[in-house]
């Protein structure tokens, strides 16, 4: 019988064989290609020696086309627990040294062990994607896998932050996993997503395409807005995702953590008073303005190159994390469109799930017209952008600094749309449409219109009518703008307002 | 199925023709990455080849491989072309205004180059994708 040492080194042998994962031939093949393993992505996610890895030892139990003989060291997935920054959060990261870090019954089942724990506890999960997809072999027992991931992915969704990191393949069903989640990261080069690969595509469409192009980092950050954000390699990945997460509470019950920034909350911008041009048909970079108003001028942009003409970002207010959207001026003109109404309503919803303020920036001439959007259905997804607004029970604050006209000026979160707070600048134009336009209408045929014209701009192209009505709470000087929205931040935060009891609302989609 | 060759600049390219419910339909799959092959393409295909005829009045806007296109990102009316062919620009440099939703919207390089054309003229309205510019 073997001793309790002897018990001890069997212990740590197996240990140290499930740490190998597909051995040291295939960990190499892994950094040639520019990708880390999964351990080592998981030792850069958390705080050094926090991660405690949970089932090591589950094993598949295929006995299909010779399985039975295939050893799987700790089933192609590393799952278990650790921290950020002293936070508790969940990951796991799937092997592709170990049969390609394909997803079968047991696989799917660690994912599912680390998902219920992350939502019963109130904690963050981070699942690191490298999967050749579903394993073949074990048939409708993967597809189980995966539909039990998507079940808690649904039942975690504003519950737990979510996000997923795709540093390798992602194909097919496995696609919609980080689908469902809240933030997706994409690593340039090495990770690709698709729900048809290359060679499905040309055999049915003859079209020819290259994974890359299909699905890589690029493509779903600035085509189909499918990823968030696109990273240069895998180090630089995991502090990305240790940065977002610092900006967000761990669920749904917490408020976002406070951070000691040291920037003073009074402190004024007269570069504000300048900034914008005094041809209102002249753009500017409304990132100069967030640079100015926030934290340290420090933001984390979220889909910095899909729908640039609208901007979300993350960053804090005298410490208090919040969720910036942001007209563009400079990228078409910063009018809404589907593809910024689709940005701008998911980012909304996520903030209001985690309890983050608002601050909505606005300078919008209007929804783009055009037979592509109305076909395309900008009437739904702008439809988003009002529900998402009106449902949010967060704090709501809306600057207008330039234009603000028609329904985008409800869109981007107007009084009646629940803003706390509307500040607007001077320059403020709130008005039913463009002032050209609309004397057109009011003055046709009038032999005077051109003179009736300038005075309508007079009168109309400025925030004191919306102020008459009470729709403006306070005309402020740009420069003031940080102070402003601070004191409005702390005025705001016992807010408490109620929604009607239902099972979910139908948000148009 | 018809097999033509097609020599286009002294290259020759094979190019294979089906007629399809009536119509002539060229079935080559030299489309984008050569660009030179593509009008000679047309002309065997379809009876009346209307390649140079169909040209708009302002410079065609031909994309070889390895060149980019700058194009409309939305309906507009080009009000000043600031870019010269020839010149060399980085990305985000500007090439021309096209004013749309009452604004003089900068339309920027989308990445460094050499402009090799440009095929719009100052006050003509633009569709969106159309290619206002050419860099090479």
């Amino acid at each position: 019988m073997a001793t309790i040492q002897e018990k001890i080194q069997d212990l740590k042998a197996r240990q140290e064989k499930v740490k190998q994962g597909g051995g040291a031939k295939r960990i190499e093949k892994q950094h040639a290609n520019g990708k880390l393993t999964a351990r080592e992505r998981v030792e850069k996610l958390l705080d050094p020696g926090s991660f405690v890895e949970l089932d090591q030892f589950v094993r598949h139990r295929c006995t299909n086309f010779g399985m039975e003989k295939e050893e799987a060291p700790g089933e192609g997935v590393v799952t278990g627990y650790g921290t950020v920054e002293g936070r508790l959060v969940y990951v796991f990261a799937q092997d592709f040294t170990v049969i390609g870090g394909s997803l079968g019954e047991m696989h799917a089942a660690k994912i599912v062990k680390v998902q219920d724990l992350a939502l019963k506890m109130g904690a963050p999960l981070i699942g690191i994607n490298d999967s050749g997809g579903a394993r073949i072999q074990e048939a409708v027992d993967a597809l189980a896998g995966y539909g039990k991931i998507f079940y808690r992915n649904t039942m975690a969704s504003g519950v737990i932050p979510q996000i997923s990191v795709i540093m390798g393949p992602c194909a097919g069903g496995a696609v919609y996993s980080p689908a469902l989640t809240d933030f997706i990261y994409m690593v340039k080069n090495t990770s690709q997503m698709f729900i048809t690969g290359p060679q499905v595509i040309k055999s049915v469409t003859a079209e020819e395409v290259t994974a890359e192009a299909l699905g890589g980092a690029m493509t779903h950050n600035s085509t189909s807005g499918v990823a968030h954000f696109a990273v240069d390699n895998d180090d630089e990945c995991m502090k990305q995702v240790r940065y977002l997460l610092s900006f967000l509470p761990s669920n749904n019950m917490e408020e976002a953590p406070l951070a000691d920034t040291g920037d003073d909350p009074n402190r004024m911008d007269a570069g504000l008073n300048t900034l914008l041009p005094d041809n209102p048909n002249q753009p500017y970079n409304m990132k100069d303005v967030i640079k100015s108003i926030v934290d340290n001028g420090e933001f984390y942009e979220v889909q910095p190159h899909f729908a640039q003409n609208i901007i979300t970002c993350f960053a804090r207010f005298d410490g208090q994390p919040v969720g910036i959207i942001a007209n563009q001026p400079s990228v078409m003109a910063g009018c809404l469109d589907i593809n910024a109404s689709d940005k701008s309503s998911r980012f909304i919803r996520f903030c209001d799930a985690f309890n983050l303020p608002l601050i909505n920036l606005v300078d919008v001439p209007g929804f783009l017209p055009g037979t592509d959007q109305e076909y395309g259905g900008i009437i739904r997804h702008g439809a988003k952008m009002l529900y998402a607004y009106s449902e949010a029970t967060v704090p709501k604050i809306t600057v207008i600094t330039r234009k603000a006209y028609g329904g985008s000026y409800l869109a981007m979160c107007s009084q009646d749309l629940g803003a706390d707070q509307v500040l607007a600048w001077p320059s403020a134009e709130i008005a039913v449409m463009g002032p050209a336009g609309a004397a057109n209408i009011i003055f046709r045929g009038d032999p005077e219109a051109e003179a009736k014209t300038a005075k309508y701009v007079e009168e109309f192209a400025t925030p004191y009518k919306a102020a008459e009505r009470g729709f403006v709470d306070q005309i402020i000087e740009p420069s003031e703008t940080r102070p402003r929205i601070i004191t409005a931040l702390g005025m705001l935060a016992s807010k408490r307002e109620g929604r009607p009891a239902k099972k979910h609302g139908n948000i148009p989609l | 199925m018809r097999k033509f060759k097609v020599t286009v600049n002294g290259v020759t390219y094979n190019v294979e023709v089906q007629e399809e419910g009536g119509v002539s339909v060229a079935a080559a799959p030299v489309a984008a990455p050569a660009p030179a092959a593509a009008p000679a393409v047309a002309a065997p295909a379809a009876a009346p080849a209307p390649a140079p005829a169909a040209a708009p009045a302002a410079a065609p806007a031909e994309v070889a491989a390895g060149e980019t296109p700058v194009t409309a990102p939305m309906p507009g009316k080009v009000t000043k072309v600031v870019a010269k062919p020839g010149q060399k620009v980085k990305k985000g440099d500007v090439i021309m205004i096209l004013e749309a939703m009452k604004m003089q919207n900068e339309i920027g390089a989308p990445a460094d180059g050499t402009v090799k054309s440009i095929n719009v003229n100052a006050g003509q309205s633009v569709k969106p994708g159309e290619v206002m510019a050419v860099l090479s």
